[in-house]
């Protein structure tokens, strides 16, 4: 059976444009969050969210629209990602083995919200020929296909928030069964004004900050951006001389049937798909060294997470270092556990854990070792990153150090 | 070793009707499911057809209780996931959960849901709107809701690839199977009409009609000028076999194969879309050990696109060479118009139903001979037929091809 290995990683984050730069921010535990920009709050209770900012657009798509969009984030992220892969401007292979899977919560919600605000008195408004053509998710590998000249197999994953870690999942599949040689995965998400008060009306956003397993924590907020990873067979890397980040073992999927919005209160869901992954990745729960939380700073979310953990990995989960980066970025809805796998492979390389920040008081229902405000240097040789999204969709995955 | 995948349960909500009988006896009687629509108000536009669902009565399926606050497409694949349920006669005391897996193809998913909620966020005092209307603001909410009403433990994907959607949620469950991850997956697809769908459409320049001729779905036809939008649910049950024997539950077929590629973003010329088609149809009879002399029967893609039919037809004859006009091909868009993301499991359940009568339907309202397709296109009436292997095609204009070869249960 072929290994997995990642060669490429592309972030456009709230704390950053660029891998580099936004992991220097994870690093630093800066606050992405700020007052909303992009559409009018002032009916709501909470005004602010966690945007990306300093993003900038260089290059011309097809249809392509004036603000900001998630194709114009995917395209960013794949071509940082392309380019540390080597594959960027290398054309030699046959493109047929080059495969795309996108995860998203809400697609292209945002140019249709835009243009229907321009006029309010009929649906049919918000739909012009450019809306019609970016709307459907599968624009989003459209894009990517012809700019990046991938012309294998695709899949837009609509999972919510576990959508990128269930890109990866597919990948991985196609990969060890060698029907590609590449696949280019991730996710990408914008702040429509829908999910925004979807959110808001739920009481599940944070005014302030995100504050994820701290006592007083409020809510989650919400984010966007992109994150992609270059995922290819190991003997197809190897034989190209890619340079190796991280080796991608292993996935658990599950699903609570349980609840539309409430996770499964011991966690159950949780508790297969991590101990699934670990199956699958042939690892003891002893080895994890580092796990990406999928901590939303909801106050179900972390104690169920937390119970779920302990679950897991027994008295070990006191052990392991455990933070949310959403204390920084908030919540990238269908983008997160892409954003947060490329973090996984980020602690691999360089040995540093990043915090979750505006930690202040433990919950004594949360009780593992969160990486309290500041970042800390661990050598971490398996990382294990969580996602579970609303109506008890879960997807975790692990990444490992090529030995 | 691989697991072997059979097909254990069909459900059907359809413009033919609800249930697999109904659907199935309308095919074969040659009804149409497709009328001017009567759910959207399309005085400002040209083209007026769609193959609504008409006849579904989702209280018998999912009872009455909180039944007004699932939407269409949740009453669509919560009514054929329970016939499928129901027709695998699968324990629903929840013994199952953790093996069973629900994937589901959807092209949009939930949109029109989530753009209704904020046309009324548009309309109303944002913070007043109750969080009651915004469930389905995530595209998956449908499949959210089916696998908490059925329990459903194992996993949950939604997969979205414009019109193979289907196709390649049922080959992604058959994969996972095949892989162990699940005993039992309920797949298939779910699309509903919405005036969204029918915008993109409408503004893309697909729909018949739209050049000013009359509107009908034509597939393969001379005179085809795109096709007529339709919704639906169907859904199949994947069972690993030997699950399915222990239980001695009823073996409808087997899951053989599964082939999907793609053509890409770019303008690519026809030929090279013909080879992708072509392609994908090979990759699926490899994947399934079944040789091209023994397909039995085709059904298309075909839903009355000038080009798009002309390419399919092509990569069949390509495929199959001399073969080609031996084997019998049907379109059963013909009478059920194009359902999009549900399209393949649509034909999935028709070649299922096919494999166990010796019955293949006719394609309707094929009138004039397109002197460029050469194959043994079935018309006029159904075609009586022992049927081994089948092959299903699933192709759109986005470039995304994917097959399925199902085949009668070899033991």
């Amino acid at each position: 059976m072929s290994k997995v290995v990642i060669t490429g990683l592309g972030l456009v984050t709230p704390v950053g444009v660029g891998v580099r730069q936004s992991w220097e921010s994870f690093i630093q535990g800066r606050n992405g969050a700020n007052e909303m920009k992009s559409f009018d709050t002032s009916k709501y209770k909470v005004h602010r969210s966690c945007e990306a900012k300093n993003f900038q657009w260089d290059f011309e798509l097809k249809n392509q629209i004036k603000e900001n969009t998630i194709h114009k984030y995917v395209y960013c992220a794949a071509r940082e990602a392309l380019q540390e892969s080597g594959l960027l401007h290398d054309k030699k292979f046959n493109r047929e083995r080059f495969g795309i899977a996108i995860g998203t919560l809400a697609a292209e919600l945002t140019p249709f919200e835009r243009l229907l605000r321009l006029d309010t008195s009929k649906k049919d408004n918000g739909f012009d020929k450019i809306v019609a053509a970016v709307y459907p998710p599968n624009s989003i590998t459209n894009i990517l296909s012809k700019n990046f000249d991938f012309e294998g197999p695709t899949m837009i994953s609509l999972n919510a928030c576990s959508s990128g870690n269930h890109a990866i999942a597919w990948a991985y599949d196609r990969l060890v069964d060698n029907k590609v040689d590449v696949v280019m995965v991730g996710g990408g998400d914008m702040i429509p004004q829908t999910e925004f008060t979807h959110f808001h009306n739920l009481k599940a956003l944070a005014p302030e900050r995100c504050q994820p397993f701290d006592k007083n924590r409020q809510g989650l907020m919400i984010g966007e951006g992109a994150g992609i990873l270059i995922m290819e067979r190991y003997e197809f890397a190897k034989k190209r001389g890619a340079a190796i980040i991280a080796e991608m073992v292993g996935y658990g999927l599950s699903c609570d049937g349980f609840h539309m919005t409430a996770p499964h209160p011991e966690g159950d869901g949780a508790v297969k798909c991590m101990s699934d992954a670990l199956k699958m990745a042939n690892i003891s729960s002893a080895d994890i060294g580092y796990i990406n939380a999928h901590g939303t700073g909801t106050p179900h979310n972390d104690k169920t997470e937390t119970t779920a953990i302990k679950r897991v990995f027994g008295e070990g989960a006191y052990r392991i270092p455990c933070s949310s980066t959403k204390s920084m970025i908030g919540h990238l809805m269908g983008a997160a556990s892409a954003v947060e796998s490329v973090v996984c492979c980020l602690v691999l390389r360089h040995g540093v854990v990043p915090p979750t920040i505006n930690y202040e008081i433990p919950d004594p229902e949360c009780d593992l070792d969160y990486v309290p405000n500041a970042a800390r240097e661990v050598k971490v040789d398996h990382a294990l990153n969580n996602s579970f999204a609303f109506g008890g969709n879960n997807a975790t995955t692990i990444f490992s150090r090529m030995g | 070793m691989k697991k072997r995948v059979v097909i254990t349960g069909l459900g059907v909500v359809s413009p033919l009707g609800c249930g697999k009988e109904a659907f199935w006896n309308n095919l074969l009687d040659g009804k149409s499911g497709i009328a001017p629509m009567s759910t959207l108000d399309l005085s400002p536009y040209k083209c007026k057809l769609g193959g609504e669902v008409r006849d579904l009565k989702p209280e018998v399926y999912l009872g009455s209780k909180g039944l007004k606050y699932l939407n269409k497409g949740t009453r669509f694949l919560g009514s054929a996931a329970k016939m499928a349920i129901d027709d695998a006669r699968l324990p629903t005391d929840g013994s199952l959960s953790e093996q069973m897996g629900i994937v589901i193809g959807s092209s949009l998913g939930n949109f029109s849901e989530t753009t209704d909620y904020f046309y009324e966020i548009i309309r109303n005092n944002p913070s007043e709107l109750s969080p009651m209307l915004s469930y389905d603001v995530a595209l998956n909410s449908s499949i959210n809701y089916v696998s908490v009403i059925f329990k459903i433990k194992g996993l949950a994907r939604t997969v979205s690839a414009g019109f193979t959607s289907s196709t390649d949620a049922i080959g992604d469950a058959y994969k996972m199977i095949q892989r162990d991850m699940a005993q039992v997956i309920v797949a298939g697809g779910v699309e509903q009409i919405s005036i969204d769908l029918y915008l993109i459409f409408y503004l893309r320049g697909l729909l018949s009609g739209l050049d000013g001729t009359q509107e009908a779905s034509l597939p393969f036809d001379k005179e085809r000028n795109g096709f007529v939008m339709a919704e639906g649910s169907y859904v199949v049950i994947l069972e690993e076999f030997q699950h399915a024997l222990d239980r001695g539950a009823h073996i409808y077929a087997e899951v053989k194969g599964f082939g999907n590629t793609f053509v890409g973003g770019k303008d690519h010329p026809a030929e090279v879309r013909m080879c992708r088609a072509e392609k994908a149809m090979r990759e699926a009879l490899e994947d399934a050990e079944v040789k091209k002399e023994d397909v039995d029967f085709i059904s298309a893609n075909a839903n009355g696109c000038k080009m798009q039919d002309a390419i399919e037809a092509k990569a069949i004859q390509s495929l199959f060479g001399a073969g080609s006009i031996r084997i019998p091909v049907s379109a059963i868009k013909s009478n059920i118009g194009e359902s999009y993301g549900t399209a393949g499991a649509a034909q999935l359940i028709s070649s299922i139903m096919s494999i166990n009568t010796g019955k293949i339907p006719h394609i309707m309202n094929h009138t004039k001979k397109d002197q460029t397709i050469n194959l043994n296109l079935i018309i006029d009436k159904p075609l009586k037929k022992e049927i081994q292997n089948t092959l299903i095609n699933t192709m759109d204009y986005d470039g995304n091809n994917s097959c399925l070869v199902v085949s009668r249960l070899c033991k």
